[in-house]
């Protein structure tokens, strides 16, 4: 069976990373390098992150896109053929989200590709609600979702709101 | 009279005051971005804008300059008295105001930074409106046949010969005023959807096991 590709995408600090190890049953690949911007941590992704989970004969891909804007040729490279992407933005952090908002008009206006955004550090007030953010962004509201990316069950829900929303898009496609 | 010197030591800013009370042709060389560039006074106002030999029309003008006032490279030289041959479009504006623009813009568009739309995103546009705005209105007037389509700030920075960040400004105000928006790429039926149902499945099960259940 073909394996399917989601893509994990965002600014710098988003919690990409930390989504990806979150989930993946294998050690992730990642490329990470000392951050030149404060980011409240050491190390960001220069290239991408990459984790795998095995759901029966299905093996589902997790790609991270690095967050920063010279690598943006990589956000188009690994869209490309995704079953679909979630965008994540740090709740806490409100002046990522003009950035998550133009990453988004880009990639979306290049790729039909279905996706999420989604708002990590849901744990750690004050923070944005999803509600707020998908305002902020102009996106309905069934397509934010709020995520702790340290929490597996947390981690998960972008990626069963971007399916849920796929399906029942799909289904109203002509 | 001889007013000649290196934009390194004065800036455009400096000089614009000085040619309130001149008339004549201010050319500006060994710039980064064009070859030469003349700028034509009369009676205090800035009267036509020649980019090399061809007069520039408004919306290239205007950018120019503000591109000219931030310049760190460049020479230049007044002649006094020098008169445009060609000036098909003139622009009669004002030194003091046209200073004052032109910083304001260039100052908005580095605070404004990446809040700018990506080169590569693409807009179109959603309602018919002419904006109060003068510069605005002239963007619109040149680049509205690429937009009823739908076109990137970089297509558009090509075709129209302005600068890419000042054509992202442009399409950052048009959105905020609500005549852009960002195109999304058309959706076609993947043949994915039995895999994104079994796949939604089973993530279901691996994260919440049994329980259907799951809260966001």
């Amino acid at each position: 069976m073909e394996p399917l590709k989601i893509v994990v995408s965002g600014p710098m600090g988003a919690g990409k990373s930390t989504l990806i190890r979150t989930l993946s049953e294998t050690e992730i690949v990642d490329t990470e390098a000392l951050a030149s911007e404060a980011i409240g941590k050491k190390l960001t992704t220069v290239a991408m992150d990459f984790g795998t989970l095995h759901l029966g004969d299905q093996l589902l891909y997790l790609f991270g896109t690095p967050g920063q804007e010279r690598f943006d040729f990589m956000w188009d490279v690994l869209a490309d053929g995704a079953l679909g992407m979630v965008l994540l933005v740090r709740g806490d952090h409100p002046q990522d989200f003009p950035i998550a908002r133009r990453q988004l008009d880009f990639l979306l206006s290049l790729q039909a590709v279905p996706y999420v955004v989604g708002v990590t550090r849901q744990d750690q007030p004050p923070v944005w609600t999803p509600q707020e953010v998908a305002l902020y962004m102009g996106q309905p509201a069934e397509r934010v979702v709020g995520l702790n990316a340290t929490e597996p069950r947390s981690a998960v829900a972008p990626l069963l709101r971007l399916l849920e929303l796929m399906i029942e898009e799909e289904t109203q496609l002509p | 009279m001889a007013i000649f010197g290196d934009l390194n030591h004065m800036t455009l800013g400096d000089l614009l005051p000085l040619l309130g009370a001149q008339d004549g042709a201010m050319e500006i060389f060994n710039l980064d971005e064009h070859a030469c560039v003349t700028l034509y006074f009369r009676s205090g106002k800035l009267q036509c804008l020649h980019v090399g030999s061809r007069p520039a029309d408004p919306l290239v003008a205007r950018s120019t300059v503000s591109r000219l006032v931030s310049a760190k490279r460049g020479s230049f030289e007044f002649v006094p008295g020098a008169q445009a041959h060609r000036c098909p479009q003139p622009l009669g504006w004002p030194l003091d105001k046209l200073l004052l623009a032109s910083v304001a813009v260039q100052d908005e568009i580095n605070e404004l930074e990446r809040r700018l739309p990506h080169p590569q995103t693409i807009f179109r546009r959603v309602r018919y409106h002419e904006p109060e705005d003068d510069r605005l209105t002239e963007f619109l007037r040149r680049a509205g046949d690429l937009l009823d389509v739908g076109a990137s700030a970089a297509d558009i920075a090509h075709r129209l010969q302005i600068p890419l960040d000042h054509t992202q400004y442009y399409l950052h105000k048009l959105r905020q005023l609500g005549l852009l928006e960002p195109v999304r790429a058309q959706a076609k039926r993947s043949n994915r959807l039995v895999a994104a149902a079994n796949l939604l499945t089973s993530l279901k099960h691996r994260f919440f096991g049994e329980r259907q259940a799951w809260n966001h």
